[in-house]
């Protein structure tokens, strides 16, 4: 058994020979390969291309149009949607996409309000203006102008004020 | 004529244009970045020269490293593609200097429509309306203020030297314009090494629409009807058809002798494009010119049945015009739409990278796909995110958009997140549907779910889980192949 999440959507799948059971509910299919790789599922004579392609605990699965990132273990917590702009992690800003460092705007122990501009990301062309989340002294700024930085590094600290 | 063609881009529009160069019989030359080795392009033309390493600048953007790969390929044409190069003057001057055929316009016009002042001002002369906005005089924050006071908020800040909407913002009251400018005025300063920055006035509701034009170096220049473009995420096109809704042949025949008067004041050659913006009233005022390629150059050529590529080489080559276009003899048939696959992800727009796991490209009929990626292509950070192009065209507009959900649901990627969803949402929509939209049509959109993955989703899903762990064991195993082959692989 295996809980399998699909953004907020999440089922406890148990898969056996020729059938699966789906939060309880059991599906008959019938797998169809090519060359061994999964094609197509039959379910109640409806054949459904598929494909899958698994990333360590990720799958990626395309199914009669649509394309899903799945995931096994729990659900993600609500609220902790990777969406948005630049994520907050604890006191931590948050990359939101893997890109380049062009320009930081302010230094490390600077008193900032929210909104303000921490530093200028550019990435596949575009420059995205990374803001402070709330008011707060920066603590952490490890990135120089120029850095290259993947998806959720950390950019920059915000300690609250008076703290 | 030429023989032997350096395409100086990569990605879609370098394979695109090799495509049409090889039915011509003129030899190819593709060029790559050293980070970019691997990428289709460079496989997909007769000889490949690399760039060298090195940042954006010191490759695709370098005119010296350009110059050089066309020296050592022994090339005699150089085609710009879109981005990068294609609109640089320098590149241009440098090319015909050394005696090499410029696939573009004359270095002087693009000169002339570089800076979005001069251009408004010379359309102005032209006879051919602009939008309002301030002008060349409106320098520092004052002349602006006060320009804008005179315009009306909310206004479009934008950049002299820019496009593509870089450096551009919108600004809806007096005490935001003082901090718009500073920030334009230093993207501006970064991107383009000219920090003027200009007013322009936000018309509400406006849709986009843009007429292709082409012209020979025998004083004939006509237009190719036009492109619609209003759906648009961060002012830029994501979906494209043709013929526009919005116009009737009287406006399509005032907007296109504009199209040609705008060609026509700065000597234009090859092909280009003259943005419109078309307000609620059916106003039409000149947005700029394009002096190039056009991204979403193929629905033009479904509607009309021909190959622009095709006659950029030709009129480079020192052809003249054929004489169906010059008679007006030219008559769109059917409806055409292209829609354009970024990596990022659908609802904030941001750009994704990764590798194409699975990339099964949509067919059929009335399906042409432009693209520069295959099945375990990587898609970087340094590069556009745009993956490909999908283009359908059939009998009417109707057919065409059902034509379009078809073959999107067709195309297969997996391994980076894109559009698609978002480009679905925008062709279901009752409003692009109905032809009545403006380039708020994505903003409008109501938010889409993409609601439960199916049984069957579910079970791949699991299936891909158990099966890997079941391939580790195989791989470890006595029946392997590879483990009886005396370790040498261990």
């Amino acid at each position: 058994m295996s809980r399998l999440t699909a953004g907020d959507e999440a089922r406890d799948v148990r898969l056996e020979k020729g059938s699966a059971e789906l939060d309880g509910r059991t599906v008959r299919f019938r797998e169809i390969r090519r060359g061994g790789a999964l094609v197509a599922l039959e379910i109640g004579g409806e054949v459904h291309p598929v494909r899958a392609v698994r990333e360590g605990d990720r799958v990626f699965v395309a199914c009669d149009g649509s394309t899903y990132e799945m995931r096994r273990g729990p659900a993600i917590a609500p609220g902790a949607s990777r969406r948005g702009s630049a994520g907050e992690h604890g006191a931590g800003l948050l990359a939101p996409m893997p890109g380049r460092v062009r320009k930081t705007l302010v230094r490390r122990g600077e008193r900032i309000a929210k909104g303000d501009v921490v530093l200028i990301l550019e990435a596949m062309k575009m420059e995205h203006a990374i803001r402070a989340p709330r008011d707060g002294i920066v603590t952490k700024l490890d990135h120089h102008d120029g850095d290259l930085v993947e998806a959720g590094t950390v950019l920059a600290e915000i300690a609250a004020d008076g703290t | 004529m030429i023989r032997r063609l350096l395409v100086a881009n990569r990605g879609e529009i370098a394979v695109r244009v090799f495509r049409t160069a090889r039915e011509m019989g003129i030899e190819t030359v593709a060029v790559y970045a050293e980070d970019d080795a691997s990428a289709v392009h460079s496989g997909r033309a007769d000889r490949a020269v690399s760039l060298g390493a090195g940042p954006v600048s010191e490759t695709y953007l370098s005119i010296p490293r350009i110059l050089e790969a066309a020296r050592a390929s022994g090339a005699d044409a150089v085609h710009p593609g879109y981005g990068f190069l294609s609109e640089s003057p320098e590149l241009a001057r440098a090319v015909e200097e050394r005696g090499l055929s410029w696939v573009g316009p004359p270095p002087s016009s693009i000169e002339e429509m570089a800076d979005k002042l001069r251009a408004r001002a010379r359309m102005r002369a032209a006879g051919v309306p602009v939008v309002p906005g301030s002008d060349e005089n409106a320098r520092d924050d004052e002349a602006l203020s006060s320009a804008a006071k005179e315009i009306g908020f909310p206004v479009l800040v934008k950049a002299a030297a820019g496009g593509g909407g870089k450096g551009m913002s919108r600004v809806e009251a007096a005490s935001e314009l003082p901090g718009a400018l500073a920030e334009g005025r230093r993207i501006a300063a970064a991107a383009f090494g000219d920090d003027r920055v200009y007013l322009e006035k936000l018309l509400g509701r406006a849709r986009h629409v843009e007429f292709q034009i082409f012209a020979d170096r025998h004083g004939n220049t006509v237009h190719l009807f036009e492109r619609e473009c209003s759906v648009q995420r961060r002012h830029q096109k994501i979906v494209e058809e043709t013929p526009s809704p919005a116009l009737d042949a009287a406006l399509r025949r005032a907007m296109g002798e504009a199209a040609v008067a705008a060609a026509r004041s700065v000597e234009y050659v090859g092909a280009g494009t003259i943005e419109f913006l078309l307000d609620s009233e059916r106003r039409f005022y000149f947005l700029e010119m394009n002096t190039r390629l056009q991204v979403e150059h193929p629905i033009t050529e479904a509607t009309l049945g021909l190959d622009l590529v095709r006659w950029q080489l030709e009129v480079a080559g020192g052809a003249a015009l054929p004489v169906t276009w010059r008679s007006e003899g030219l008559a769109p048939r059917g409806h055409a739409i292209e829609m354009r696959l970024y990596a990022e992800d659908p609802v904030d727009f941001l750009p994704r990278s990764g590798s194409l796991e699975e990339w099964i490209e949509p067919a059929g009929p009335g399906v042409r796909v432009d693209s520069g990626f295959e099945r375990g292509s990587v898609v970087g950070v340094e590069y556009d995110p745009l993956l490909a192009k999908l283009v359908v065209h059939a009998a009417d507009r109707p057919a065409a958009i059902e034509r379009a959900l078809r073959a999107l649901s067709e195309w297969v990627v997996l391994g980076v997140e894109t559009n698609r969803p978002l480009l679905e949402a925008a062709l279901c929509s009752a409003e692009f549907r109905s032809g009545d939209y403006a380039t708020d049509l994505v903003a409008r959109l109501p938010r889409r779910e993409s609601g439960a993955p199916s049984d069957a989703a579910w079970i791949a899903a699991a299936l891909s889980f158990a099966e890997k762990a079941a391939g580790t064991a195989v791989v470890a195993g006595p029946a392997d192949p590879w483990g009886t082959a005396n370790g040498w692989r261990s």
